[in-house]
């Protein structure tokens, strides 16, 4: 029996476990002792991270699509195809009715690869991936504030914490390990407080639970402020001398008094002074905030409150001191990192930037595109308007996963030509008119860079399935085929390249990772231990700046007609679409349907029970699901996971977009409950 | 019967290549700076031999996580079992102690073919503690630092040679064509190792007494309350089962190929997980995170003492260091040994 | 000690000869083994279909009547889904038969009482049979049945046979249809209705837990001692021979230590699930 140190491909957090081959077959888990992160423990969906890898659904070979069906292909037929659609709609349209979606699933390797592939083979920066739906809004937010989007700290020092924030994270079901890492410091007597209108198991713990409405983030965060201002907990020093743009920010928030806040977000005035004081008055204050925050139409906003709280009491740029957004998918991070946005190279270089340009033109030897590309949920509307005519959707599923499916759905239907690359036979490679299989985690080499910046390498540790590649190896060879030679033997390889062009990865190197716990970026140099703790002494870009935000309702408030707020978000035993998780049979069955959790009192009002089905329906679409009756949620408020295809939430989810970040409002939309007879 | 000779620890590396010759070898191997792992060496001197008594247990290597157990096609059944020879070594006293009473449970009345099999073809080759970890409870459960019997063979490492120990006819064989690497301990050899084992038995950072809370338990009742207040901290990763050396709950699963034909295989299964007792029909009889977690704790506790006259549980401590909630069996049992009935 | 069994997780061969539609949702499949097959009432046998999985279902048929067994199956699971559509000459995989059995010889020269709610009457069916054939070894013999309306009575040509042979019979229905004239209500309205001794009765009772409940409070209520009232449980089960542990209930496998047990084990280990 062999065993392959890797990362967990599940979420950000980037647990260390070993995989268990005998005779090339993977046959169990185990975690890696000691290390950051989990040390010595996994989640569930860790311990069973293995059985989807050689599940019989998986994709054998390359498939092309003949009148309604697929048939089998070979790798040589399928590429060639595809560089002669590719270039044919390039020569006719133009390199930008091209877009290309990379995946936070895949390494850093592979979407360096494919935000090269978008911008030096195709020629355009329509290159964006799934982090626009979960933390784009970070990414803008805090490099407006900060000058760099990333968790400030790491997660082996939150148990040595004083105080934790938590805010819109539902930290215990969704990173497991960081949860563990909190309760540590519960138990060390730090002082927790959970900002979530969900009683979620964390909250539990909580010393103040403040269930605030759905959408109210700014108002409760200003009001924070505003105690904090009124009562002189302010750091003075810090604000003097390390920010900007303080008077501007302090006229805003002084028009949020706790007693107003308190009619906007429902959390008592008491409460929020009380949380105001004990947040500026410990040290080792570290907040932590997810998709609670940042999936609204005010996602930056709210990120900037979070920024100007951490600002305003000095809880920043220290160890056990900052602000931290968890990060959802395993590789959420190095994929940003990585440049598969449409305004960035990676290493967040702006593409905007001449010198920068230069300096990309000059190591890949061709001219690159200037002005940013489309985001990645305005790639579908510009594929409804026909001026995206083909798209490259690298390990991603946005039938099931974006806001308003079924316009996701015509968007797709309507190009001309589309590739889809992927393990399974995910419900958008169904629409494709080329699927590529391509390798899971455990068949390639490459790197992960989880939530806390940390690089970690992954491990081939079987061959890969049937004909199935890695998809570093399926884009480069596109790009030969296409002209454009990209000669790599092997991730390493990849990785050199990534280091010379990329300031905050250029000590990171394969040698370096292999068989330790990675670095953490910045880390500017080979000798260089990486970088625990972010914006010690100096912001990354200098002065930290106040962002003054005002509150604004969500996009669609309830009304008579659709009288519940639904929001909506992962379950612990699930992820994202199920493409994996519902593939593993433990999963699976802890969790076999699609459960709309709501109040016992809304229960009773609309005369369900427990089990029962409801018809819920939005001003977009209707699903038919069964009904958890649970105090954990709120009353008024429906909560729905969206990992369930046959119930897909996302067909009644609001597409209304943050008009920075374009990231959508997963959180808030108003729906009916009928039940089903 | 316990047989005692001496090898210089030079001469382990040869002796264990001549086995290798035979059967396939398993050791405790370090990578890199993730720690030590048990697995198949490619290179003897990789060896870890100054491992933690931590490690993941050898279960896996009897009862693998996942385990195809046949193929079937148009009905007719390809049954799949490994028998491959295989030596284990570097293994603690804790994990012999745990195969021991795995070999009764997967052998009475009804035999487990597929542990049997695999079973019947390792041998171990363990190793006397003289470094338990501060998680490690097997003192006061008698399943170690060190073993009297029901071993294969048992090494005391006494400096720069190691005292060998013969239990089984299977440890006996491995030495058997080896004699010329072994010599007679002399007394003072003894006497090392007894002041070894002394030392290690003092090293013991836990002491957790399971009968007295067994005791409190039959005696007491312990309330469902406690188990609900001790489930709010449950993730239901299912670790402190996976991790159990005596943990055995699977599940069995078909997995198609194609129409009619495929492979059935079982993989290991947790009684944390609510789904578990799942019954056709949406009954699902132990929804409470605290009833599941009582189970778990009555199981070893209670029902294993009935069953086999032991605790089911070997003082390994490998939940405490995988439980990511802090409720693993020292941390429960003492708990309920100091009567904590703390509601936070 | 008992004999070691090998070769515990393989299926053997059987074929589907017949299948009987009983209810929309209930069929009676008889089924072929390829290999001898002995087996005692109230044991039962894990069904395998290939690639979907395995259920435990109780024997219905009697041991040495017939060349075939029977089983009758409810839809209500994937498994038992999947065996709904098998159309005869289908082959499937049995294993077994696993479980304890009634304790029929303690029961001699008492009184027998059974009582069955839905389909829990199949399990019972092979006990009833073997009792009746030996009738003279047993005082008197009643059976009470319950179903939910009168065209769910399961086996009404076997409950004819039981009356010609002197079983005294109440039959009752939850919710009449027209043509029925018999007793209408649960079974626990009608337990005191067999003229029999009941402090000195065994009672055999199968259906479902809410049912088996109240149904052991009745019969204790009135005298039947709780050592001599036996139930058969359900449970998860994936392998049938006390090794998966999905069963494993405060120190007891269902499926080795039962399916049968007595009302005084059952108390004493609490195994009804709550």
């Amino acid at each position: 029996m062999n065993k392959v140190p890797t990362i967990c491909p599940y979420c950000g957090c980037g647990c260390g476990l070993y995989l268990h081959i005998e005779y090339d077959n993977i046959i169990g888990v185990s975690p890696v002792r000691n290390h950051p992160v989990n040390n010595g423990s996994l989640c569930v969906k860790g311990w069973n991270c293995f059985e989807f890898i050689q599940h019989p659904d998986r994709l054998r070979y390359p498939l092309i699509k003949e009148g309604s069906s697929f048939r089998q292909a070979s790798w040589d037929e399928v590429l060639k195809l595809i560089a002669a659609r590719f270039s044919r709609i390039k020569e006719s349209s133009g390199s930008d009715s091209i877009g290309i979606v990379s995946s936070a699933k895949c390494t850093n390797e592979e979407n360096y690869l494919m935000m090269k592939f978008a911008r030096a083979v195709i020629g355009t920066n329509n290159i964006d991936h799934c982090a626009r739906l979960c933390h784009s809004s970070t990414v803008g937010g805090l490099a407006a504030a900060f000058g760099s989007g990333a968790m400030t700290n790491s997660i082996n020092e939150i148990a040595n914490a004083r105080l934790l924030f938590v805010i819109g994270s539902n930290t215990t079901e969704q990173h497991p390990m960081i949860g563990m890492h909190m309760l540590d410091a519960v138990d060390k007597g730090a002082i927790l407080v959970v900002a979530d209108p969900r009683r979620t198991q964390i909250a539990e713990f909580a010393h103040i639970h403040l269930r605030h409405r759905p959408g109210t983030d700014v108002a409760l965060l200003n009001s924070i402020m505003n105690v904090m201002i009124r009562e002189g907990l302010v750091d003075i020093l810090f604000v003097k001398r390390r920010t900007e743009n303080f008077d501007s920010f302090k006229d805003t928030v002084m028009k949020y008094p706790p007693e107003v806040a308190e009619r906007i977000t429902g959390v008592s005035a008491e409460d929020i002074k009380k949380v105001a004081r004990v947040y500026a008055t410990e040290k080792r204050s570290m907040l932590f905030y997810s998709m609670g925050i940042t999936q609204h139409i005010t996602g930056v906003d709210n990120v900037c409150a979070c920024a100007n709280l951490a600002m305003l009491t000095a809880h920043i740029g220290l160890p056990m001191t900052g602000l931290n957004p968890l990060r959802g998918q395993n590789n959420v991070q190095g994929a940003c990192d990585m440049g598969a946005l449409p305004d960035l190279y990676s290493g967040y270089q702006k593409v905007a930037d001449p010198k920068l340009r230069k300096k990309f033109e000059m190591a890949w030897r061709v001219k690159l595109p200037s002005t940013p590309g489309l985001t990645l949920i305005e790639m579908f509307d510009s594929a409804l308007k026909r001026d995206i005519r083909a798209m490259y959707i690298m390990g991603e599923n946005p039938v099931i996963s974006n806001p308003d499916a079924s316009h996701v759905w015509d968007a797709l239907k309507s190009l001309d030509f589309l590739v889809v690359q992927d393990t399974f036979l995910s419900d958008t490679a169904e629409l494709a008119d080329v699927v590529l299989p391509a390798a899971t985690f455990a068949e390639k080499d490459g790197t992960f860079t989880n939530t806390e910046r940390r690089v970690q390498k992954i491990k081939a540790a079987i061959k890969p399935f049937g004909e199935s590649k890695p998809d570093w190896e399926i884009i480069s060879a596109l790009s030969r085929i296409m002209g454009y030679d990209m000669n790599y033997r092997a991730t390493h390889e990849i990785m050199e390249e990534i280091a010379l062009l990329t300031p905050i990865y250029r000590g990171i190197l394969h040698h370096r990772l292999d068989n330790n716990y990675g670095l953490q970026w910045p880390c500017p140099d080979v000798t260089h231990p990486g970088t625990p703790f972010l914006h010690r002494m100096k912001f990354a870009k200098g002065l930290g700046t106040f962002m003054p935000v005002t509150f604004v309702p969500p996009a669609e408030i309830p009304d008579k007609k659709f009288p519940f707020i639904l929001t909506t978000g992962r379950t612990y035993f699930h992820y994202h679409t199920g493409t994996m998780c519902r593939r593993t049979s433990t999963l699976e069955r802890e969790y076999p349907e699609c459960l709309m959790e709501i109040n016992p009192r809304d229960a009773d009002s609309l005369r369900i029970k427990n089990m029962d089905k409801v018809r819920v329906s939005s001003k977009r679409g209707a699903i038919i699901v069964t009904v958890f009756v649970t105090e954990r949620t709120p009353e008024g408020i429906v909560f729905i996971p969206f990992h369930f295809k046959e119930a897909a939430v996302n067909l009644l989810t609001n597409p209304a977009l943050d008009p920075s970040a374009k990231i959508p409002e997963y959180k808030v939309c108003a729906v009916n409950i009928e039940p089903v007879k | 019967m316990r047989n005692s000779l001496v090898l210089d620890k030079n001469y382990l590396s040869y002796w264990l290549r001549q086995i290798r010759q035979k059967m396939s070898l398993i050791a405790p191997i370090r990578v890199g700076n993730l720690g030590v792992v048990l697995k198949t060496v490619e290179n003897i001197h990789e060896i870890e031999l100054n491992c933690p008594a931590s490690i993941p247990s050898v279960k896996e290597f009897l009862f693998p996580q996942k385990e195809d157990m046949f193929r079937f096609s148009e009905g007719t059944v390809d049954i799949l079992r490994n028998d491959t020879k295989r030596l284990i070594f570097g293994v603690r006293s804790c994990d012999i102690s745990a195969i021991a009473l795995l070999d009764r449970f997967f052998g009475e009345n009804f035999v487990d073919d597929y542990y049997m099999s695999r079973r019947e073809n390792t041998i171990f080759i363990s190793i006397v503690c003289n470094n338990p970890e501060p998680t490690c409870f097997c003192l006061g459960l008698g399943t170690g630092p060190f073993l009297k019997s029901n071993f294969d063979i048992q090494l005391t490492d006494i400096g720069d040679r190691y005292i060998v120990e013969t239990y089984s006819k299977k440890g006996l064989d491995l030495i058997k064509d080896y004699y010329y690497l072994f010599s007679k301990p002399k007394k003072s050899d003894y006497e090392t190792q007894y002041e070894i084992l002394l030392s290690s038995q003092a090293s013991f950072e836990k002491r957790i007494n399971l009968e007295n809370a067994r005791q409190k338990i039959l005696i007491e009742r312990i309330s469902d309350p406690f188990w609900d207040w001790i489930g709010r901290r449950c993730f239901e990763c299912g670790g402190c089962v996976y991790e159990c050396p005596l943990c055995t709950c699977f599940n069995v699963l078909d997995r198609v190929k194609s129409e009619g034909s495929g492979t059935r295989f079982r993989i290991w299964d947790a009684c944390m997980f609510k789904g578990f007792t799942k019954i056709a029909g949406n009954i699902w009889p132990a929804e409470k995170k605290g009833t599941r977690i009582k189970q778990w704790y009555f199981h070893k506790l209670l029902y294993y003492p009935d069953h086999f006259g032991k605790f089911g549980c070997v003082g390994c401590g490998r939940c405490t260091i995988t439980c990511p909630g802090h409720i693993d069996m020292a941390t429960i049992v003492y708990k309920i040994d100091i009567g904590d009935r703390r509601r936070r | 000690m008992k004999t070691k069994i090998k070769g515990i997780y393989i299926p053997s061969k059987a074929e589907i000869v017949e299948i009987i539609d009983m209810t929309p949702v209930i069929k009676l499949f008889k089924i072929k083994p390829k290999r001898q097959f002995r087996y005692k009432p109230g044991q039962f046998v894990m069904v395998s279909l290939w690639g979907i999985g395995e259920v435990p279902i109780s024997i219905t048929s009697t041991h040495g009547l017939h060349e075939y067994i029977e089983l009758c199956i409810r839809r209500v699971g994937h498994v038992t889904s999947a065996i709904n559509l098998l159309k005869p000459s289908a082959k499937i995989g049995i294993r077994g038969p696993f479980g304890n059995t009634f304790p029929i010889e303690n029961a001699r020269g008492k009184d027998v009482l059974f009582v069955a709610g839905g389909l829990g009457i199949v399990p019972l069916r092979p006990l009833i049979t073997s009792i009746i054939n030996k009738k003279n070894n047993f005082k008197r013999i009643a059976l009470i049945y319950g179903s939910c309306n009168p065209t769910e009575i399961l086996f009404k040509d076997d409950i004819n046979v039981w009356q010609k042979k002197g079983m005294h019979i109440t039959l009752t229905v939850e919710r009449k249809d027209k043509g029925w004239k018999g007793n209408v209500g649960l079974v626990t309205e009608y337990l005191k209705r067999p003229k029999i001794s009941f402090r000195n009765a065994y009672a055999f009772i199968c259906g479902p837990p809410i049912m088996i409940k109240a149904t052991i409070n009745g019969l204790s209520l009135i005298g039947v001692h709780e050592d001599n009232i036996f139930t058969t449980l359900e449970a998860h089960m994936k392998c049938g021979v006390g090794k998966c542990g999905h069963c494993y209930v405060d120190g007891k496998y269902i499926c080795t230590d039962g399916p049968i047990f007595s009302y005084a084990e059952i108390k004493k280990h609490s195994l009804f699930p709550s």
